[in-house]
């Protein structure tokens, strides 16, 4: 019995004879906020060694993906990262519009900007209102989710569906902005510094908040390269690595914004930056809107963008687009392609190989947190299991993304 | 940076052990012998400024002789370039040298990877499956494993892609 206990609980031969107890933080852990277990090593409350067990809800989307028409594969990515669902679709569609060789007009690029920066948003809110969670302060979860709401029915109104969004198309928009999308999104757009000013008090200068937080679960930057972090993690650690200012796609770099960059990598610097960020995703939005330009929501792509309904009915030409796209009939060129978009975690990447046929040859998602996780014993090392809990909370890691 | 330059810089350091150099696809990609890969990526890094490992992911040609790829995506961040550097092995041969000593954020990918395709990365500190369950006897992502049931008959390949 107490063998097959130490074979369990992964206790190495050398610790057998010490008092440290081991602890599962997880599969199913209210802490974890997702399917991911923890296996620590613990003497008294300090955290000796971390072991994660990942792959829970391993759904094998590459492979999936590899028996699948392109438009269907948007519905795959959805499921990554869900807490900002669009920008998984549209960096999709955008690499294979870059396969396609499709340059996309000025009015998609800030339509996709809009609702991207959204779901940023969303992201951001979502992480940094439960890194207040953790240290005991639910007071700003529940005021800042009513606004994750309000991004939640715009998503709805541009595409009719609210967590898995399946937003956009190969080549554009199903539709176009409807008045009153443009009037929610002028409206959460006002409303919103107010809310992120008032949970801003609540705690950047909260005495509790900052003694949980400064200090706890730091990396530096030079580790934090090395590892591959990206995206608030990075940089927190202080290396200002954003790829909408280093590639810029979708006409990013039409906009000014600032990167903001941490300096120790610590819990408190990555709540700052995702805080920072929201604020510069904000006058992304109203720039992009105010700036909007007129013309069409999609582009001229027949191998891939639907016909309108009307012409399927009258037009033999439609008729046949319309039936060859929904059955998955279209081939594209051979190639290969890296198209990368910056995600609510960091560098989303997507790596295809077509080899002319209709579904992509190889499909591999660079998945930011499924990278970055893994540095989460050396980050907790020597610290209480408490502070692990905010270190994992704001890493941000989403186990529909770690687990593909 | 210059395509040429790295090029050149390659050629000069590994020769032969270089098989080729691919300018087509939308970042420089450059295929090399297995046996140099971590020797490779380690001058990449360290001389030509490519200190950051963005992807490492596996590839099965099965037409090939060299059936099992492994593809990695390092970028240069202060001059914001990228390259891509292949390298193939044999299916009765899938070991291919760990590149955790230089970069650690390749742990989990090389495990992905092992998982997926059955490359086993040599010294590697814990080469065990990471997403699927331990007891699996195959390796899912290469090619021969079917995603559907092959013995459907209301299904056509001809008109369901491959």
């Amino acid at each position: 019995m107490e063998q097959l206990e130490k074979e369990h609980i992964l206790v190495r031969p050398e610790d057998y004879d010490k008092n440290f107890s081991t602890l599962n933080l997880g599969p199913t852990h209210p802490a974890t906020h997702g399917i991911f277990q923890n296996i620590l090593t613990m003497n008294g409350e300090t955290i000796i060694d971390a072991e994660q067990t990942i792959g829970y809800i391993h759904r094998s989307f590459e492979k999936l993906a590899e028996r699948r028409a392109f438009y269907q594969i948007t519905t795959l990515t959805d499921r990554l990262n869900y807490c900002s669902s669009p920008i998984n679709n549209i960096g999709w569609q955008m690499t294979i519009e870059k396969l396609l060789g499709v340059e996309t007009s000025k009015r998609i690029d800030y339509m996709r900007i809009i609702v991207m920066e959204l779901a940023r948003i969303a992201d951001h809110l979502i992480c940094n209102s439960v890194i207040g969670v953790d240290s005991g302060a639910l007071t700003g979860f529940v005021y800042v989710f009513q606004q994750r709401e309000k991004i939640y029915e715009i998503y709805e109104e541009i595409c009719g569906a609210r967590l898995t969004t399946n937003l956009g198309r190969i080549g554009g928009f199903e539709r176009d902005f409807s008045p009153s999308v443009v009037k929610k999104i002028k409206e959460f757009i006002s409303n919103l510094p107010k809310v992120i000013r008032q949970f801003e008090k609540l705690l950047y200068r909260n005495r509790i908040f900052m003694d949980r937080t400064i200090n706890v679960g730091g990396i530096s930057a030079e580790r934090a390269l090395n590892y591959g972090f990206t995206g608030p993690c990075l940089r927190a650690a202080g290396v200002d690595y954003d790829v909408r200012a280093m590639n810029p796609y979708s006409s990013y770099n039409d906009f000014e914004f600032t990167i903001p960059v941490g300096t120790n990598g610590d819990t408190y610097d990555r709540f700052c930056v995702r805080q920072e960020e929201i604020w510069q995703s904000i006058s992304l939005v109203k720039n992009a809107l105010e700036n909007l330009p007129e013309g069409s929501y999609h582009m001229d792509v027949p191998e891939f963008y639907l016909p309108p309904k009307e012409d399927v009915y009258s037009k033999m030409e439609s008729l046949i687009w319309h039936f060859k796209i929904v059955m998955g009939e279209i081939e594209v060129p051979v190639g290969e392609v890296y198209h990368s978009v910056e995600g609510g975690n960091g560098e989303l990447g997507f790596y295809l190989v077509s080899d002319g046929g209709r579904t992509p040859y190889r499909l591999h998602f660079r998945r930011p947190c499924f990278i970055y996780y893994q540095a989460f014993p050396e980050m907790v090392r020597g610290s209480f299991l408490s502070d692990a809990i905010l270190t994992m909370s704001s890493m941000n890691v989403i186990a529909g993304e770690l687990d593909a | 940076m210059e395509r040429l330059l790295i090029q050149n810089s390659l050629q000069e350091k590994f020769m032969d052990a270089i098989i080729s150099f691919d300018d087509s696809s939308d970042i420089f990609t450059v295929t090399v012998k297995k046996q140099v890969i971590v020797d490779v990526i380690l001058f990449i890094k360290e001389e030509l400024g490519f200190q950051f490992l963005t992807d490492l992911c596996g590839i099965h040609y099965p037409d090939q002789e060299f059936q099992l790829g492994v593809v990695y995506h390092l970028h240069n961040l202060p001059l914001n370039t990228r390259i891509r550097v292949k390298t193939f092995t044999s299916l009765a041969e899938p070991e291919i040298d760990t590149l955790t000593t230089v970069f650690s954020g390749a742990n989990w990918m090389e495990r992905e990877t092992y998982d997926f395709f059955g490359i086993i990365f040599t010294n590697h500190p814990n080469l065990i499956r990471i997403l699927n369950v331990e007891y699996l006897d195959y390796f899912p992502m290469r090619k021969e494993y079917p995603l559907e049931d092959q013995t459907r008959t209301d299904k056509d390949d001809r008109f369901f892609g491959r």
